[in-house]
């Protein structure tokens, strides 16, 4: 990773995201390997490494329930380090970047989803940590929320304030709109790593296509959905005529296939469009390539 | 260093003020452990009336059940403190899901452990105090006390027992279940360490059981420091003590941070 980049960490659950970020906050010790931060061993210098590093588990077990959101802040300030009149600047400045500074004096099971999510990033802010690791931070979060969520670690946490975040996600669409490089997990082993584009473009697979017809029947459905390859078939009404959006195993002669059996009994192909890939469909891609 | 030393009594501190903020929010608890002092209390002096006053209550001078139970009731809580605040502070931590968010911070587990004994000791203390209180008004006699000789096996007291909480909070974090420690030394206390009855009448062989374990010199010496006694004259339980404290300590805090590196390498800290 680098300084100031916005680094996503992408697999389908059990694939050793968590893992990976206990790993480098030390809460676990690798059996193996070697981890780096800012050049400082976990292993050999874990305090070392947690004075720049924060995990923020947004996990709302994590907080005291019975005290408020203030008092919270409190201990884990002393625990990283802070005290007396920086300690309250600190939780102000904090709560105030994560839109809390009038309910912090609620106590915690008052708050909402979403409040818990945001003072659990407030948290890991307090010590003005280099590398920020956010464990899926929309999560249990309404789609506002969530959106709200997304922009302010774009927008303030990597923008404004320069910081350096690790996001695991089970969300495609969050990786792939917030992430400058994006590693993809399975079982526990790095199966993919670059920018988005680069994954997309990289991965092979299936792809899709809109063929636009003059005119669908029954037959041509039928011929159609025989083709080898096909994975996936959509028909939807086009101003000129009608479309047929369809998703093919990588295979090139798939589309050759589908060409022949789209235009027999003198059907006209208007055009035939390649779709961008789907995140969903690029991350299923490189799932299914890694090596068992 | 001089830092070092100001950040962990800082974050000694702010534990204090979170554990004491957390039982705070559990009124009720107060109005009943208040009751249950003063029930506890009010019954050794029912009993006191139907036991003579004998030497056997003084180490030699006589004195009066009431004055010798209420004393070593009122002191075994600090033992109590000692096993239960250590090995709830790391379970309660682990099921609240609050113990990986506090270890992700630059914090050492010893020191998140140690602080938890700030606030129970405190609120030993006010028990202890409440104890004595209640024994005043029943008649407990304070006036032969020796106040440094008290102090000094008030300390002592809880630095021998504090290695005993260690070791049980590194069973909770190793085995994450409740650990027996606790509940055998607090049993072991009723039954061997001269809490209710002397020691003396116990059979010899249980005797060396009673010899063994830090609460029965802690509990003798504050007995000796109500009724005037010198920490000359207590000097063997005052080395008992000291001796304990220095080879428990750092044998405790070594199993406490072997568990602790065995629960990181097997991923398994915060598991409850």
């Amino acid at each position: 990773m680098r300084r100031g980049e916005l680094f996503g960490l992408l697999g389908a659950n059990g694939a050793g995201k968590s893992t990976i970020l206990r790993l480098i906050a030390g809460l676990v010790i690798a059996d193996s390997g070697t981890i780096r931060v800012d050049g400082i061993d976990v292993r050999s210098a874990p305090l070392a490494v947690r004075r720049k590093v924060a995990l923020c588990a947004t996990d709302e077990r994590s907080f005291y329930y019975r005290l408020s959101g203030r008092r919270n802040l409190e201990y884990f300030g002393a625990l990283v380090g802070l005290h007396g009149q920086r300690l309250r600047e600190r939780i102000a400045f904090v709560a105030g970047l994560v839109d809390l500074t009038g309910d912090l004096d609620r106590r915690f099971d008052a708050f909402s989803s979403g409040m818990k999510q945001r003072l659990g990033i407030a948290r890991g802010l307090l010590g003005d940590p280099e590398l920020l690791i956010l464990d899926e931070p929309t999560r249990a979060v309404d789609p506002v929320h969530a959106a709200s969520i997304r922009a302010f670690v774009r927008d303030e946490l990597v923008g404004r304030q320069g910081k350096t975040v690790l996001l695991a996600t089970n969300t495609l669409d969050e990786a792939w709109e917030l992430c400058e490089q994006i590693a993809v997990l399975r079982r526990g082993r790095l199966v993919a790593i670059g920018a988005p584009d680069a994954l997309a473009a990289g991965a092979g697979g299936p792809v899709r296509y809109a063929i636009t017809v003059d005119r669908t029947d029954a037959d041509l459905i039928a011929r159609t959905r025989a083709v080898p390859g096909l994975l996936e078939l959509e028909v939807a009404s086009d101003g000129d005529g009608m479309q047929l959006n369809v998703r093919l195993d990588g295979e090139p002669r798939a589309l050759t296939e589908l060409l022949r059996a789209v235009s027999a009994n003198g059907v006209c192909v208007s055009s035939i469009r390649p779709q961008e890939r789907r995140p969903a469909d690029v991350f299923a891609d490189l799932i299914a390539e890694a090596p068992k | 260093m001089n830092s070092t030393i100001a950040t962990a009594a800082r974050k000694v501190s702010a534990t204090f003020l979170r554990d004491a903020r957390l039982m705070l929010s559990y009124r009720l608890m107060f109005l009943l452990e208040a009751f249950a002092i003063v029930a506890s209390v009010a019954g050794l002096w029912f009993i006191s009336k139907i036991v003579p006053a004998s030497a056997a209550f003084g180490g030699g001078h006589v004195s009066t059940y009431f004055d010798y139970a209420v004393v070593n009731v009122a002191f075994v809580t600090l033992q109590t403190a000692a096993l239960q605040s250590f090995e709830s502070s790391i379970r309660n931590e682990q099921v609240f899901g609050t113990l990986e968010a506090i270890l992700s911070t630059p914090t050492r587990v010893s020191l998140v452990v140690l602080a938890a004994g700030a606030w129970a000791f405190t609120f030993a203390f006010i028990q202890v105090a409440m104890y004595l209180a209640m024994g005043g008004l029943f008649g407990l006699h304070f006036s032969h006390i020796n106040l440094v000789a008290l102090a000094v096996f008030l300390i002592l007291a809880i630095t021998a027992t504090v290695p005993l909480g260690v070791i049980s909070a590194a069973a909770v974090v190793r085995f994450k279940q409740g650990s027996p420690t606790g509940f055998i030394f607090n049993r072991a206390a009723t039954l061997l360490a001269g809490v209710l009855f002397p020691v003396s009448l116990l059979p010899a062989w249980l005797q060396v059981f009673s010899w063994a374990l830090p609460i029965t010199h802690a509990l003798s010496g504050i007995r000796g420091a109500f009724r005037g006694a010198t920490l000359g004259e207590m000097s063997y339980d005052v080395l008992w003590l000291g001796a304990a404290t220095i080879v428990l300590m750092p044998l405790a805090l070594l199993v406490f941070r072997a568990a602790v590196a065995r629960a990181r390498f097997d991923g398994t800290l915060g598991q409850y």
